[in-house]
């Protein structure tokens, strides 16, 4: 059904404004049956990294987080689990891309039209990726160079 | 003496919090009201303090609080803060990889080659602090089409998105202590007191959400002599952490979203692998090559890091971080390296709180200091008075 990894739905659905994941989902659950396996949830996680200088853990801060677990269900009683979990503080949103996540992993009807919105969640992240790529490209620096050139030469 | 009630004090409050709106629409008809997309984006570094002292990754929320305090940092951390006191805490998040950093920016003032290269990215360091008076002026369609000239005039890279760590390469060639275990889990700031000594994990917690101006306050303390950590940069970088969390249903690490994060590691003086006390050189009686533990000397490690793009932060915290460990194990020489004063005295929604606390009524307890003086002069006065009369009798 798609070439991404499942561990990459989540991030390329998110490339889309919240509105447009939101329809697809809606245009779904109109189809099928959703039922939530627990409560969507809007809160907080505790980010937690390791320091790189004794290799300690810590946690830098608190991050936006919303989370769905859903099971869908199609007229035919074919039925598929989907979840998420986002840096986000919507609730609902979390909720569409667990049912989309639910859809393509069980291959229910309806799947071919979230996978478009993959494959166009992925040019959005590549144009993401190619401007930070940008940013270093246009400012590469070569410190080696210095005191090489006839302007240090010339400082000296 | 009694209480003193504060009539009508209600509509003063009233009154004062439609004084400070009018004050942010001050420009009248002219005016249009700021976006949050305008604040995040175009004020993208005063944004970054808010998240980092407000300890919550919500650039969104920062510039609506930005907007809402009419851009003062302090009080825009503490709604910050108070925002997040309202949430469930849904997770603690596994151990995330900062080696997975999504960069636009990478320097290290301590080599100038690094594997992979360094990259300026955006920053103002190289520039002449010149006023642009041509943003005075600034049209919004030039406005419009400066990313999109920036992006063109740039040839296709094939630049990975993540590089390799300095100071792991310093580590791999022996100059750095081997990466040790984890020794306890992280400390959470947020449910837990500090109570003295604190490990180390609360002091980099501290630090992560600390006030930018005061963590450099401290620092510059002991960069210009209060303290010998004499800091040079191994690599500083900034870039967009990818967090990963378990799938519902796959448990499989999942991409949950970006946290824009600077991150810096500061080299120090090199000390005994071992050794009870941090050493500029060599101990008496030890060769050259191997200090007086058995262990050959190694450089020690500052680190730092913060939410946004905070650099000033972020190499004060390493700073801070290589002094107060010297602190924790030999006892502070000066304010740099003891946990308590640095850890009680950076947080800016805490002093900003302390300060402004002043502005309130007082008056029963400046009444209270009044009396005592006034009883105290005349206590005072008697006894001169006193003495007065005995001199004259004298």
């Amino acid at each position: 059904m798609t070439l991404y990894e499942r561990a990459d739905w989540a991030r390329l659905l998110c490339a889309h404004p919240a509105a447009e994941v939101k329809q697809a989902a809606s245009d779904l659950a109109y189809r099928h049956t959703v039922e939530d396996l627990t409560l969507p949830q809007a809160g907080l996680g505790l980010m937690q990294l390791r320091d790189s200088a004794l290799r300690d853990a810590y946690f830098l801060g608190e991050i936006p987080l919303a989370r769905a677990h859903v099971r869908v269900t199609t007229a035919e009683g074919r039925q598929s689990e989907g979840g998420a979990q986002l840096l986000d503080d919507r609730s609902g949103l979390a909720r569409a891309v667990a049912i989309l996540d639910a859809v393509l992993a069980g291959g229910l009807p309806g799947a071919e039209a979230v996978v478009p919105l993959l494959e166009r969640g992925r040019e959005r992240c590549e144009a993401l990726a190619a401007e930070r790529r940008a940013q270093l490209a246009a400012t590469r620096v070569d410190f080696s160079l210095l005191g090489t050139t006839d302007e240090e030469d010339e400082d000296v | 003496m009694g209480y003193v009630a504060i009539k009508g004090g209600g509509r003063a409050i009233e009154g004062a919090a439609g004084a400070a709106e009018a004050l942010r629409a001050a420009e009248g008809e002219d005016g249009r009201p700021l976006t949050l997309a305008a604040i995040e984006h175009q004020l993208r570094l005063l944004t970054s303090r808010v998240v980092s002292e407000g300890g919550l990754y919500h650039p969104r929320l920062a510039a609506l609080a930005l907007k809402q305090m009419q851009g003062d940092t302090l009080e825009a951390a503490f709604a910050l803060r108070a925002y997040r006191s309202t949430k469930p805490r849904l997770l603690e998040t596994p151990v995330q990889d900062t080696g997975r950093m999504r960069l636009i920016r990478r320097i290290s003032s301590a080599f100038k080659d690094i594997p992979d290269g360094q990259m300026l990215g955006p920053t103002f360091d190289y520039a002449l602090r010149l006023m642009r008076f041509d943003l005075a002026g600034e049209s919004p369609e030039t406005f419009r089409g400066i990313a999109r000239r920036f992006l063109s005039q740039v040839p296709e890279t094939d630049l990975p998105d993540t590089f390799p760590k300095v100071v792991d390469a310093l580590r791999a060639e022996g100059l750095l202590p081997p990466a040790g275990q984890p020794r306890e889990p992280a400390f959470d700031i947020t449910r837990e007191p500090l109570v003295f000594p604190v490990p180390r994990s609360a002091a980099l917690a501290t630090m992560a959400r600390a006030e930018t101006g005061s963590l450099l306050a401290i620092a510059y303390s002991n960069m210009r002599g209060y303290g010998d950590v004499h800091p040079t940069i191994a690599e500083l970088r900034v870039g967009s952490l990818p967090v990963m969390l378990p799938h519902p249903v796959t448990g499989e690490p999942t991409e949950a979203g970006e946290v824009l994060m600077t991150e810096c590691e500061v080299v120090a003086m090199y000390e005994e692998q071992g050794s009870s006390s941090v050493a500029g050189g060599r101990k008496p009686g030890a060769t050259e090559d191997e200090g007086e533990s058995g262990g050959p000397p190694v450089f020690t490690l500052g680190y730092g890091a913060c939410f946004g793009h905070n650099e000033t932060k972020a190499i004060s915290m390493a700073i801070l971080d290589r002094a107060l460990q010297k602190g924790m194990r030999d006892g502070p020489s000066n304010p740099s390296e003891d946990p308590e004063f640095v850890l009680l005295h950076v947080d800016g929604v805490d002093s900003m709180g302390f300060a402004n606390h002043y502005k309130m009524p007082h008056y029963v307890t400046f009444q209270s200091d009044m009396d005592r003086l006034r009883t105290t002069r005349t206590k005072a006065g008697g006894k001169a008075a006193g003495r007065n009369d005995e001199g004259v009798q004298s």
